[in-house]
């Protein structure tokens, strides 16, 4: 009997499509299973509102992590969204060509840069700076913000560029047809047709900055206390597992799992949000 | 932002008209202002950055001596990053060497072979949230599976493997778009002379999609390089020797660059190392996106006679 290729290459072909499946799925899986212990001993409530965290006095409360991680992206994302689709607007309305693709460039080429190597600059120069001006130690949730800012900037400026551009050209002539300015125009019109394209932008840009891990554990401080203020050492979920996962066993190590299992629950919700909302078009 | 606000005003008198539309294009030269300013920040933001790294380290990661050296004993100054660089090449080889045949395949699946429906839904959602995982996430789970139930240890291997799949979500994407591009005449063409699927794929469509994928691959050599999250609880953050089995522990730049910060009282000149690992990092990897844009830029010059570079 002849071997029927095409049939023998559509199998293969869709075992390597559902790794992506697999993969997910197995990392729930494990990351869950590893989690548990520490649900099971340390009760759901104490694992992820208490504020305490002492392994070795048995507490186990993430609070302060979780905290963390929202309070720094809330300000990566205050910083960051403005700068980002100003940036988006100017390369889709009013760039000259050169401009644009200078300024396009620029923001890809901001991307590459390696998250370590953006922690080891804020490190080295951002610190010492928040340092010089604030009198403390400069370490903290606003350095975190500001280098999360930059992190987040070209996955929410490249994605808000798409979503500029598929609003239809005739959208803006007839506004300025009528008379309208180029800023009432992008005010009036391109911005609320492009409106859930940039948030698809944004919810990305929120994903990335809460997972993100190198660049803010040279940042942050660290100490596993709230902050008292913008400027003084704290931790977030995935700075806390960095740190901790080398030398940590049992329950520990459980907790560290389950601020995981926090961050992928989190993931999945954000990504059922985008599919759920994003405008077919722009679906990164 | 209402519908209705003070841009657009019930006018009556020409005086009135008149003050609006001063007052309209005021605030189109600021709005025109303000997004210059904000356009021409970013492009500071980014060259400060890009210069405040290479000032700080790119004396000392020039110098032969640094690069092609080997770590000293704790406590010495000086040393190089040898065993560095050739584990951070090493892993982006054997990364892409798992995850370019798979992401492929799978791109070939979801653009040529598969209907749309429940399997190509569940495949799209399993890679959107796959590539939502933080690197972190990725890195304890490579550890969980690779390094301590397949019991490879800290290993080249066992952190090709984790960026293989931490990879997998993009290069897939890449690949699919590259296919997509094909002109769907190449394909009736091909169909319509009789040759089979797979034959058209192997003969007409992968010739053509080639240097689109290729991109891709090159723009994610730079990503492995730069990882670190993924690769400290797979593969380690210091080692004197040289990886040569896969199954050898390593310790590439990005992740050493972790191992100073924290381990860095060792050694005297710690962050010396430190600054001129982050510039070398940070010129090779800019060295692989230029070298993408490149190759898509030659590429496009060639079948179109069009196309810029910058």
């Amino acid at each position: 009997m002849k071997l029927d290729r095409d049939w023998v290459a559509r199998k293969v072909f869709f075992v390597a499509a559902m790794m992506t499946v697999l993969g997910i799925l197995l990392i729930i899986a494990l990351v869950t299973k590893e989690a548990i212990p520490a649900i099971r001993k340390v009760g759901p409530v104490n694992l992820f509102f208490s504020t305490d965290w002492n392994p070795a006095g048995g507490h186990y409360g993430m609070l302060v992590f979780a905290v963390g991680t929202v309070l720094s992206t809330i300000g990566a994302l205050i910083v960051g969204v403005p700068l980002a689709v100003g940036i988006a607007l100017f390369v889709t309305e009013v760039a000259p060509k050169k401009a644009a693709a200078l300024v396009t460039r620029g923001v890809e080429l901001l991307a590459g840069i390696p998250s370590i190597v953006m922690g080891w600059l804020g490190f080295t120069l951002l610190v010492p700076w928040i340092a010089k001006l604030s009198h403390t130690g400069g370490a903290g949730l606003l350095a975190a913000a500001i280098v999360l800012a930059i992190m987040i900037m070209p996955t929410v400026c490249a994605i808000s560029i798409d979503a500029l551009d598929t609003v239809p050209d005739g959208y803006k002539q007839s506004s300025i047809g009528l008379g309208a300015t180029r800023w009432q125009t992008i005010r009036h019109v391109t911005m609320p047709a492009a409106k859930g394209g940039i948030l698809v932008g944004v919810i990305l840009g929120m994903g990335r900055a809460m997972g993100e891990t190198m660049a803010v554990a040279l940042v942050i401080g660290p100490a596993s206390v709230f902050p008292s203020s913008l400027t003084t050492p704290t931790h977030t979920l995935t700075t806390k597992i960095l740190t901790e996962m080398g030398e940590a066993s049992g329950i520990q190590r459980s907790a560290l799992f389950a601020m995981a299992l926090l961050l992928l629950v989190i993931m999945v919700a954000l990504v059922m949000v985008i599919r759920k909302f994003a405008p077919a078009k722009v679906k990164a | 932002m209402n519908g209705k606000d003070a841009a657009l005003p019930a006018i009556h008198t020409v005086e009135s008209r008149k003050a609006a539309r001063a007052n309209a294009h005021r605030a189109d030269r600021t709005a025109t202002g303000v997004i210059w300013g904000v356009a021409m920040l970013g492009l500071a933001v980014l060259t400060m950055i890009i210069f405040a790294i290479l000032w700080n380290g790119l004396t000392t990661a020039l110098t032969p001596g640094f690069v092609f050296g080997s770590p000293k004993a704790m406590g010495a100054t000086g040393g190089g990053i040898w065993p560095n660089v050739v584990s951070s090449f090493y892993l982006a080889l054997l990364t892409l060497v798992i995850v370019l045949p798979i992401g492929v395949a799978a791109a070939i699946y979801m653009s040529e072979f598969a209907k749309e429906g429940r399997i190509t839904r569940a495949v799209r959602f399993g890679a959107d949230t796959l590539s939502s995982v933080p690197s972190i996430v990725f890195g304890i789970f490579g550890m969980l599976l690779f390094v301590i139930r397949f019991g490879f240890g800290y290993s080249m291997l066992a952190g090709a493997l984790t960026l293989s799949l931490l990879n997998l979500p993009v290069v897939m994407r890449n690949a699919e778009q590259s296919i997509n591009q094909v002109p769907n005449t190449y394909r009736e063409a091909s169909l319509g002379l009789g040759a089979g699927r797979w034959y058209t794929m192997r003969k007409v469509i992968l010739p053509v999609a080639t240097p689109g994928i290729t991109t891709g691959a090159i723009l994610t050599i730079g990503r492995i390089l730069g990882e670190s999250a993924a690769v400290i609880y797979t593969i380690g953050i210091f080692s004197k020797f040289i990886p040569v089995s896969p199954l050898d522990p390593g310790s590439p730049m990005a992740a050493n660059i972790w191992h100073w910060y924290t381990e860095g009282a060792l050694v005297k000149n710690w962050a010396k190392i430190a600054g001129g690992e982050a510039a070398l990092l940070l010129l090779i990897v800019l060295a692989f996106n230029l070298l993408a844009r490149l190759i898509a830029y030659l590429y496009k010059r060639r079948t179109r006679g069009a196309g810029r570079f910058v």
